[in-house]
């Protein structure tokens, strides 16, 4: 009884990706090329496949209790407002901007809105790696930094390819924050709190760099 | 007779699958609770829209469930999911206590029990991941003054049979079992039209 009920599963769930993947396949290849660019900046930014146990819920770290009202401007409502609400609001914008870019149809703000993400996700990434070094032990936090950091650099890279070029004092912003935030994920590196696992293959090449060329020189989490 | 073998199979993987999605995806569980003289059809309950006011602005009700401590890895959606699960099940269960005699709202109301006690379960399963503190402050969030009035208002409706444990069908709520093994075979005391 049990495996006629099993065999009608694999029947629905087969006969469905086979009629599917023969309907959706072209489609799904036509989005290919800017899939590596929307998953790095819609998605989490974390490895799909990383340990559990490493990469947590980036809304609810710690981190970004500290952090997120600093970089994402709520006004008076922040007091009454949860920082996984405000973290939300964030990652809402950059969804939009990601599928705005990803359709093809960016909307009339869309440049100034690449270029303020880029920065508000640097923001919170530098003020999160500026917080003690073993609070990214945390898997929450540590999933929040990686989402943070993979966030910036993929709205950087969209910003540096914008035409008509960003204005020289914007980019000279994302360039700081860049080379600030490279240092960090170097130090994080050694210290043992991150690894290349804990990034996603479609992560920049900067990070993949700096997680393949340098490391672990101890590990700050060990207690 | 190969023919109609293939068939047959084609259409209960169709038939699974509208279920499966039924269920899991559209999360209509309200579907699947045993029918009966008791239990009415969910969709027509009108206790649902009776109580859209309660949900209207949960922020403003002091009663519902909050947090203790700023010290907590609870989403804020969860919170929310909380507060309003909480006013909305007080509604059912408290504000209008008959509400649950009526075929259609018993059946409505049955099933949000089971999503009610399913939500606190998720979190507190969440919760176990950060430990006793954490454990401790998803719990205090679901014992707001609100959830004691579910509570009571649930060993009232079990006691004098208006909810029964066939009412629950196959998916009764752990919490909800030994109340209703403890008033076994109770006839109910709803009033008779």
């Amino acid at each position: 009884m049990i495996r006629q009920v099993l065999t009608l599963i694999v029947a629905f769930v087969g006969g469905f990706l086979a009629v599917g993947g023969w309907i959706w396949a072209p489609q799904i290849s036509r989005m290919m090329p800017s899939f590596s660019s929307a998953t790095s900046s819609a998605g989490s930014g974390g490895a799909w496949f990383a340990d559990a146990n490493r990469l947590g819920r980036p809304e609810v770290a710690p981190v970004v209790r500290s952090c997120i009202f600093r970089v994402v401007d709520v006004g008076p409502d922040a007091a009454k407002m949860e920082p996984s609400a405000g973290y939300f609001i964030l990652k809402a914008g950059s969804m939009q901007a990601s599928v705005a870019a990803l359709v093809g149809k960016p909307g009339l703000r869309s440049d100034n809105q690449t270029v303020f993400l880029a920065i508000k996700w640097g923001e919170l990434a530098s003020c999160i790696y500026a917080q003690d070094d073993r609070e990214l032990c945390d898997s929450d936090s540590r999933a929040a930094m990686v989402e943070a950091t993979t966030k910036f650099f993929a709205f950087a890279k969209q910003a540096e390819a914008l035409k008509p070029p960003i204005p020289a004092d914007e980019a000279r912003v994302i360039e700081n924050l860049g080379d600030k935030l490279l240092g960090a994920l170097k130090n994080h590196r050694r210290y043992g709190t991150l690894v290349a696992a804990d990034f996603s293959s479609f992560a920049a090449p900067e990070i993949m760099r700096i997680m393949r060329e340098e490391k672990e020189t101890r590990d700050i989490c060990k207690r | 007779m190969n023919f109609l073998m293939r068939a047959a199979f084609v259409l209960g993987g169709i038939f699974l699958g509208i279920n499966l999605i039924n269920y899991f995806v559209l999360g209509h569980t309200g579907d699947y609770l045993p029918g009966g003289q008791r239990m009415g059809e969910w969709k027509e309950a009108k206790i649902r829209e009776a109580c859209y006011p309660a949900l209207e602005s949960p922020e403003r009700d002091e009663l519902l469930p909050k947090l203790t401590s700023n010290q907590h890895r609870v989403d804020w959606r969860e919170l929310n999911r909380a507060k309003e699960m909480t006013a909305a099940l007080n509604c059912y269960l408290v504000t209008h206590p008959n509400a649950v005699c009526e075929r259609n709202n018993r059946a409505y109301i049955v099933d949000y029990i089971s999503r009610y006690f399913a939500k606190f379960d998720e979190m507190i399963e969440v919760a176990k991941r950060y430990g006793d503190s954490e454990m401790s402050t998803v719990k205090n969030l679901w014992d707001s003054p609100r959830n004691r009035a579910i509570n009571a208002a649930l060993i009232q409706d079990t006691s004098n049979g208006r909810l029964i444990k066939a009412d629950f069908g196959w998916t009764v709520p752990a919490a909800m079992k030994p109340l209703l093994d403890r008033y076994k075979g109770t006839t109910d005391n709803c009033p008779r039209a």
